[in-house]
Order: structure tokens, then C-alpha cells, then sequence
């Protein structure tokens, strides 16, 4: 810690860190690393985190942009999925300790570092983009306010991950069941009014495990850390699934 | 060829919360397994007591010293109400979208444990 805090300003706590070097590591193993943490103020976990990085310059994590709209640090906080950023020390310790681990269910490249190829495989099933084949108008492809006012609580998904790793169907599944993050987008352009492919949409979520591995478990919404709502989302995408009356 | 993957993947459940809906959720499930497993005993019972009027007898005599076969009736009670609970509550998030926001969730799911420790506690008293 910089040495500009008085000392009465300052507390210990103990970061009990998961590390795995796997040019050194055969097996992960957690590490306790204490840090001084000034008490006249609140500070994030990702503060903490680059306290801690000071003394053990090895460790390693994804940041950017450090106000929780890069969706880069998605972490296991004290078991519960957040993004380090956005999360109050104050909030997350307990007994001046915390425990931070990498996402679950994915592939741990090294330390709180995992490789999100397989959410971002299943992102790239529901094509998250607009589909038009009506003729590109002169100007622009107009929606009514009412019609915009849908994607309200869909298209801040900033693709963190918390939700989908938090999830145990996906979990178990992270090569069939779509997860949490990828349905969310889903309905975000189902939901579209300027979409034109919500048939094909529909179609390609029609079998066992891409949506309907979804047991309404609910971590997702629990983690968010935009305050999203997945779930509802997936009842949404069900719902068009059953009543729609097929050609 | 695919190489395999060695990487380690932090999945250790213990060290993972799991909120009250989610708990719910998944005790939802493995009551429905146990449930379902329990079925044939269930049905063979059944079978029994309809058999004759002494096989009727017999067996509930049985009830009344046996108490391996009451602590496994009363398991098997406690678990399908849990387990038809929790089922109302998927059909209702179903049908009507009720219990998808997390507030509504968290209460449904309160609802549903509160609901079974009386109905476990009511058993109880009817069993032993």
C-alpha cells in the first residue's frame, strides 16, 4: 500500500485467492494474501485485488474498464458470482476475509482467469444480431417508443458471463443447453420489432436442451450484476414456442 | 484428434451458494427421483392391502410395529408433498409467469418449505 494513508486509516484483511499456474501448477490451490485496505472509505473487490497484486505480482485477472460495463471481471465472490468492479469490499467481507475463485464450470486458463470459449460458442448459436430481408429502407429501420420500451432490461447484457457460470444446467450441459447470457439475447431480438427472422429463431431452439434445460433455478437472476432477468426471458422464448401456430 | 482438455474447472459445489430458489429448485428434483424409485413399493403395498381382508389386517398391523416401514411411509409422504408443492409452483411460473422476478421467487420458494414442515410435522403426529 502506498505509503500516503495514515496508519490509523488502515486495516489487514485476508484474501484467500484460487491460483493455478499451469506452466507450474499441476493441481489449484487456494492463497492467502493479506492486505492493507484504508477503512476511511469503501473500496471494490478489484481494488483489493490490485492491493494484491502488488505483493504477488503472478497473480492474474481480467479488467478493463473498472466500472462494470466491460463485463471483463467476472469473478466468484464468496461463492456468489459478481463482476470485482462493482462489488463493495464492505459488502463481501466477512470477518476481514474473503474468498475469491474463478467462474465455475469453465476451463481455468490460469489463477481467477477462465477461457469462455464455450459461452461464447453458445452466444454465437443465437445469432445476436438483426436479421432483415424486407428492403433496407433510405434512412433507417423505424420502431414505435412502445415497441423500443421491449428491449428494456435485455439489451444491457453486457456478456460478463456471472449468469451462465452460475447456472448448473449449463454446467452440466455447456455444449447443448444455450445457458442463461445466450437465451437473454435471444429474446432481445425475438422481442425486436425490426427482426424478420423470429421463425427461424424459434426453430432453432426447439429441441430438448437448448432452452428447455432451463429448470428455473434462478442463479442467474440471483448474480446479475446488471439486474437482469434471464429466467423470465426463457419463459418468454417458451411461451412464443407454444403458441405460435407453426406453418 | 481432439486434444484433452486438462485444464481444472473450479467447480467444487461446496464452495458455490446456492440461493433459496435454487435450493428449492433442486430439491424439487431429487424429492420427484425419490419419489419415483419408491413408486413400486408403493404400488406393492397398495397391492397387498387390497389382496384379502387378512392380507389387510396383516399389513396394518405391520404399520403399527414395524418401524422401519413407518419412517419410510412418512418419508416417502414428506418428499411427494414437497415434490407436488414444488410443482405447483413450476406450473404456475409456467402458465401465469408467477415466482420469475427474484423477490416473488424467494417468497414462493419460503412458501413451499413452510408448507412442508407443517404438512411433515402434521404426518408426524397421524404416523408415530
Amino acid at each position: 500500500m502506498s505509503a500516503a494513508i495514515p496508519v490509523e486509516q488502515i486495516k489487514t484483511i485476508t484474501m484467500s485467492i484460487y491460483r493455478y499456474d499451469p506452466t507450474v501448477d499441476k493441481k489449484p490451490y487456494m492463497q492467502d494474501i493479506v492486505v492493507e485496505i484504508p477503512t476511511d472509505k469503501d473500496i471494490m473487490v478489484l481494488d483489493a485485488l490490485h492491493l494484491a497484486k502488488n505483493q504477488e505480482p503472478s497473480l492474474s485477472y481480467r479488467r478493463s474498464c473498472r466500472e462494470g460495463v466491460c463485463g471483463s471481471d467476472g469473478m466468484n465472490i464468496n461463492g456468489k458470482n459478481g463482476l470485482a468492479c462493482v462489488t463493495p469490499l464492505s459488502e463481501v467481507l466477512k470477518r476481514d476475509k474473503i474468498t475469491l475463485r474463478p467462474m465455475p464450470g469453465l476451463p481455468v486458463v490460469r489463477d481467477l482467469i477462465v477461457d469462455m470459449k464455450q459461452f461464447f460458442d453458445q452466444l454465437e448459436k443465437v445469432k445476436p444480431y438483426l436479421i432483415t430481408k424486407s428492403d433496407t429502407p433510405d434512412i433507417e429501420r423505424k420502431q414505435t417508443p412502445e415497441a423500443r420500451e421491449e428491449l428494456d432490461g435485455l439489451y444491457e447484457c453486457i456478456l460478463c458471463g456471472c449468469c451462465s457460470t452460475s447456472c448448473p444446467s449449463f454446467w452440466w450441459n455447456p455444449d447443448k443447453f444455450l445457458g442463461p447470457a445466450a437465451l437473454l439475447q435471444s429474446w432481445r431480438f425475438i422481442a425486436d420489432s425490426r427482426d424478420e427472422a423470429t421463425e427461424e429463431r424459434l426453430d432453432d431452439l426447439e429441441d430438448a436442451f437448448s432452452l428447455y434445460r432451463c429448470h428455473g433455478i434462478m442463479n442467474c437472476v440471483s448474480v446479475c450484476p446488471k439486474g437482469l432477468n434471464p429466467t423470465e426471458a426463457i419463459s418468454n422464448i417458451r411461451n412464443k414456442l407454444l403458441t405460435r401456430e407453426k406453418a | 484428434m481432439i486434444e484433452k482438455d486438462n485444464r481444472p474447472v473450479n467447480l467444487n459445489l461446496l464452495t458455490i451458494s446456492l440461493p433459496i430458489i435454487g435450493l428449492s429448485s433442486i430439491l424439487h428434483r431429487i424429492s420427484g427421483l425419490a419419489v419415483f424409485l419408491s413408486f413400486p413399493l408403493v404400488v406393492w403395498l397398495f397391492s397387498v392391502s387390497l389382496k384379502s381382508e387378512e392380507s389387510f389386517i396383516a399389513l396394518s398391523n405391520l404399520f403399527q410395529t414395524s418401524f422401519l416401514l413407518q419412517i419410510m411411509t412418512y418419508l416417502i409422504l414428506v418428499g411427494f408433498s414437497y415434490h407436488l408443492l414444488a410443482g405447483f409452483k413450476k406450473l404456475l411460473s409456467d402458465a401465469f409467469g408467477v415466482g420469475e422476478t427474484l423477490e416473488s421467487g424467494r417468497i414462493l420458494s419460503w412458501l413451499i418449505f413452510g408448507a412442508t414442515f407443517l404438512m411433515a410435522i402434521y404426518f408426524l403426529t397421524v404416523i408415530f
